[in-house]
């Protein structure tokens, strides 16, 4: 008993789904998205009202900053997502052929010093 | 690996699913934040004690309203063709495998190198072992090598079918008398589970598809079994 609660638990990600929609747990981006929207949308609605005294007006600026500001923060994380995962596949391959390859003439390091000795 | 209750995508399998589960991510968030938005606007309407019966035009609101929603389905449908172009490339499969759909099994023929065909029925439930899944276990299953590019060629031979393997991203009608391609790559190893899409009769719920991916090595030793 006492060994089975030593042992690590793996994390669990219950989906925690905004809307009943949109897993923020699981989702990559998802989270860090809608926390900066929801923080410019506060901070934007705060200042309006403060400078204009105008409730419903400031809510509408809240809406808007977080819709934008979601936007605006989701669409550079996934990109920036998207290339890394392919930057991994690319060096995923590498360590793989790097592996089978090692020592033979496909080895790809074999190949990268011929060309430079080619070429100088 | 279905369970009960699912709502979500299995997991990814194959690169395709893997691109078809960021792009439902991308979809879903642009339907989260129209789904907000409405609702807003759904609140401040039904929270207002302003009204104005003698509206003439709304040019500037019109103008807004359709050119946001054009700008919208561009943002969606920019990545929806990408993997549309992405399933269709040409690629050289290292095999190829043909998916016949039958009133209410599955046959299989693997004709590339030597002549392997077999039928893939159903378990009944009454027949199930301990830990099998209802409805989901086939005799025999479709042994394929993992991490290679496989053309799947489906078809029928009597009414229409659907061959469909969720974790893999894959569903492919199987129409008689034509031959559907589908390309077909796992990047890891395991039994993966899929059922009849289309309705073909009494029985349409009960002719599942069960791919078990595994090592070349392993291919190669079951395809000799099976021949002998």
């Amino acid at each position: 008993m006492l060994l089975l609660c030593l042992r690590p638990q793996p994390y669990l990600h219950l989906p925690f789904k905004l809307l009943g929609i949109l897993d923020v747990q699981n989702v990559p981006c998802a989270r860090h998205s809608i926390l900066y929207g929801s923080l410019g949308s506060v901070i934007a609605a705060l200042g309006h009202f403060l400078f204009t005294s105008r409730v419903r007006r400031s809510c509408d600026v809240a809406v808007g900053v977080f819709i934008l500001g979601t936007l605006g923060c989701w669409f550079p994380c996934r990109y920036n997502y998207a290339k890394q995962r392919i930057q991994q596949r690319i060096v995923q391959e590498g360590i793989k052929n790097k592996i089978l390859f090692e020592s033979t003439h496909l080895d790809p390091e074999r190949k990268q010093i011929g060309t430079k000795s080619d070429n100088s | 690996m279905p369970y009960p209750m699912q709502l979500g995508f299995q997991d990814a399998t194959s690169p395709i699913m893997e691109e078809l589960m960021y792009f439902h991510d991308h979809t879903l968030m642009i339907v989260f934040l129209i789904s907000s938005l409405v609702l807003y606007v759904l609140i401040l309407m039904l929270t207002t004690k302003l009204t104005h019966t003698s509206t003439m035009d709304a040019q500037e609101v019109e103008t807004i309203w359709t050119i946001l929603p054009a700008i919208i389905l561009v943002l969606i449908a920019l990545p929806s063709l990408r993997i549309l172009y992405m399933m269709d490339e040409i690629f050289n499969p290292y095999l190829t495998v043909k998916a016949m759909g039958h009133q209410w099994y599955w046959s299989y023929e693997y004709t590339d190198y030597e002549d392997l065909s077999f039928d893939s029925y159903m378990v009944p439930t009454q027949d199930l072992n301990p830990g099998q899944l209802r409805l989901l276990e086939v005799d025999n299953r479709v042994v394929l090598p993992m991490e290679l590019p496989i053309r799947m060629l489906i078809s029928s031979e009597d009414v229409l079918h659907a061959w469909t393997v969720p974790s893999l991203g894959l569903k492919a009608d199987a129409v008689p008398g034509r031959l559907n391609q589908a390309t077909l790559t796992s990047t890891r190893p395991g039994v993966y589970f899929g059922q009849c899409s289309e309705i073909c009769g009494s029985n349409h719920s009960f002719m599942p598809i069960v791919l078990e991916m595994s090592t070349l090595k392993y291919f190669e030793n079951w395809s000799h079994m099976m021949q002998t």
